[in-house]
């Protein structure tokens, strides 16, 4: 069997665990809480295809999930359109973001890019409260639409959109493209005196990378009902980023792992309370101190080479 | 023969630094030319404004007839320049077949057959065909030198630009990479210009020679009569005798 095959297969089997493990827990809780484990999945997924490949770390990826989930949030409550509408209007605003922001500092070297990523999630993060007239501020908008009525199906509707996009990015990855993504980060000049438009690929795969993350977005507020400031923190951006190397940097189906792994390791820490982000923390460290190339792809690796 | 490369006052500041000085010379198609000079020539300068990665602030450049000056140096390579950089930045974490396959994607050469299989037939050629599956990080030193030129060649340039291709080899090493060079400038009718030190291959190398100092040419014409001119004498004194180490 080829190296592609086996994935594909481990790919199918990690979705199938997925689509039965809410018809075994089947409590709305539990599912509640694989939604937004999906959501950071798709988030963490499309981090990892521009800055994982591309060796162009962005600290402010909640730009594109804010600009999505508030653009679901406008179309919805402000202007009672379907809620479906947000699925296509959302990643098209990420993408005018990710236009904004990767043009004028993807073509620069040094940490122009991740800075200035960090500074547009922040400032939008205060342009919120200022226009809390239209933002709700603090509180957010509340009170959007659900896709989908019963949660079940939502479940699985954000699940598709999580395949979907993982499968879609993982085929880029493989091809041509995923190939120059990597040359980018071995070495730009390089690059370029390969004949390769570098300043093309990398704000190319930005925009994808901000469509996923605010298709991601939309999803995630049709499924909480309510947006709020908290989805332009950084703190929401490191947590991707810390994702992204627990499940392994560069091999998409990784990062996925890490969101889905971390998100359910704080939901089953909750009894600890206080004591919570103490072990989570704890937890990290021995991971990242211990498995440096993270835990989910190279565990994948390791698995597949005694698979016959 | 019509010249393939025509360069006219080309200056480059840095600062206070006159890095390139008014420079101006031709390449005949399928000529092999050297760029020879003292450290801080500007002739890696010059290199960097012909490929693209540096601005000129005045002169041009034409290559078959179009100008270069102002493009980008993926755009430059698209139209048939390919260059080797001095110091080897292979695509780190890749394998020696994917670093010579990227390059076989440039605009130019996209739908000129497989990448992969075109990148595997380019290392067999510059001698690195067994490595091809390694990861490049474990390449040795003079191994790197061939890959560039594989990287350089997978674009199908029609003048190559090789920025000491001989810097840093054993002495072993370096008659075979002049070998290879004078093989593919044969097999693939290329125009190659070459910036080196002083080096006896060089000279046995090349067709002719632009001597430079101070960002300026100083003389051109043949190694023989390059280590005999008194300004190339001159540049190089103090340093060592160009004439008896050349011999």
């Amino acid at each position: 069997m080829t190296g592609d095959r086996i994935d594909w297969i481990g790919a199918l089997g990690a979705l199938a665990l997925l689509v039965v493990i809410p018809l075994i827990f089947g409590s709305s809780y539990i599912i509640g809480v694989m939604t937004v484990a999906l959501c950071y999945g798709m988030w963490a997924a499309s981090w990892d295809f521009m800055s994982g490949l591309t060796g162009r770390e962005n600290f402010g990826h909640s730009l594109f999930i804010g600009a999505g989930a508030y653009t679901a949030g406008f179309l919805d409550v402000n202007f009672g359109l379907s809620p479906w509408w947000s699925l296509l209007a959302a990643p098209l605003v990420a993408v005018l973001f990710g236009i904004l922001m990767g043009f004028p500092t993807l073509r620069l070297r040094g940490p122009y890019f991740a800075l200035a990523m960090l500074s547009g999630s922040a400032v939008m993060q205060n342009l919120t409260i200022i226009f809390s007239v239209y933002t709700g501020g603090q509180d957010g908008l509340n009170g959007l639409t659900p896709l989908l009525d019963s949660t079940l199906a939502q479940y699985y509707l954000t699940l598709g959109f999580l395949a979907a996009s993982g499968v879609l990015l993982r085929l880029i990855a493989n091809s041509p493209w995923g190939l120059i993504l990597r040359a980018i980060r071995g070495d730009e000049a390089t690059c370029q005196a390969a004949g390769i438009n570098v300043n093309f690929y990398k704000i190319a795969s930005l925009m994808i990378s901000a469509a996923v993350a605010g298709l991601g977005g939309a999803l995630y507020a049709h499924y909480q009902l309510q947006v709020g400031p908290d989805l332009f923190t950084v703190v929401l951006s490191i947590n991707i980023i810390i994702m992204v190397y627990v499940g392994g940097i560069g091999s998409i189906y990784g990062p996925i792992g890490g969101a889905l792994l971390l998100n359910v390791l704080t939901e089953t820490l909750r009894g600890l309370s206080e004591y919570r982000l103490w072990v989570y923390t704890l937890v990290l460290v021995v991971i990242l101190f211990f498995l440096p190339q993270g835990a989910i792809a190279p565990l994948w690796r390791r698995i597949r080479r005694v698979l016959p | 023969m019509s010249a393939l490369l025509q360069v006219e006052g080309l200056n480059k500041h840095f600062g206070g630094l006159h890095a390139v000085r008014d420079v101006s010379f031709s390449l005949q198609r399928g000529s092999i030319t050297g760029v020879l000079g003292p450290n801080g020539a500007g002739k890696t300068t010059m290199f960097n404004l012909l490929s693209g990665f540096i601005r000129p602030d005045s002169g041009t450049v034409l290559f078959d007839g179009s100008p270069l000056v102002g493009l980008a140096p993926h755009q430059i390579v698209n139209c048939g320049v390919a260059r080797t950089f001095q110091l080897a930045r292979p695509f780190a974490g890749m394998t020696v077949l994917e670093n010579v396959e990227v390059a076989c994607l440039a605009r130019r050469v996209r739908h000129s057959g497989a990448p992969r299989a075109r990148a595997a037939a380019l290392l067999d050629q510059v001698g690195l065909g067994s490595q091809a599956d390694n990861e490049v990080d474990v390449l040795p030193y003079g191994d790197l030198r061939r890959l560039e030129i594989a990287r350089a060649l997978a674009t199908r340039p029609s003048l190559l630009l090789l920025d000491e291709p001989f810097a840093g080899l054993g002495a072993g090493e370096v008659g075979p990479l002049a070998d290879l060079i004078r093989a593919l400038h044969k097999s693939e009718g290329l125009t190659i210009l070459l910036i080196e030190h002083k080096l006896r291959e060089f000279m046995q190398l090349v067709h002719e020679i632009i001597a430079m100092d101070f960002g300026e040419i100083i003389a051109v014409g043949s190694a023989a009569e390059i280590v005999r001119h008194p300004r190339v004498i001159e540049a190089y004194l103090g340093a060592d005798d160009p004439v008896l180490e050349l011999g």
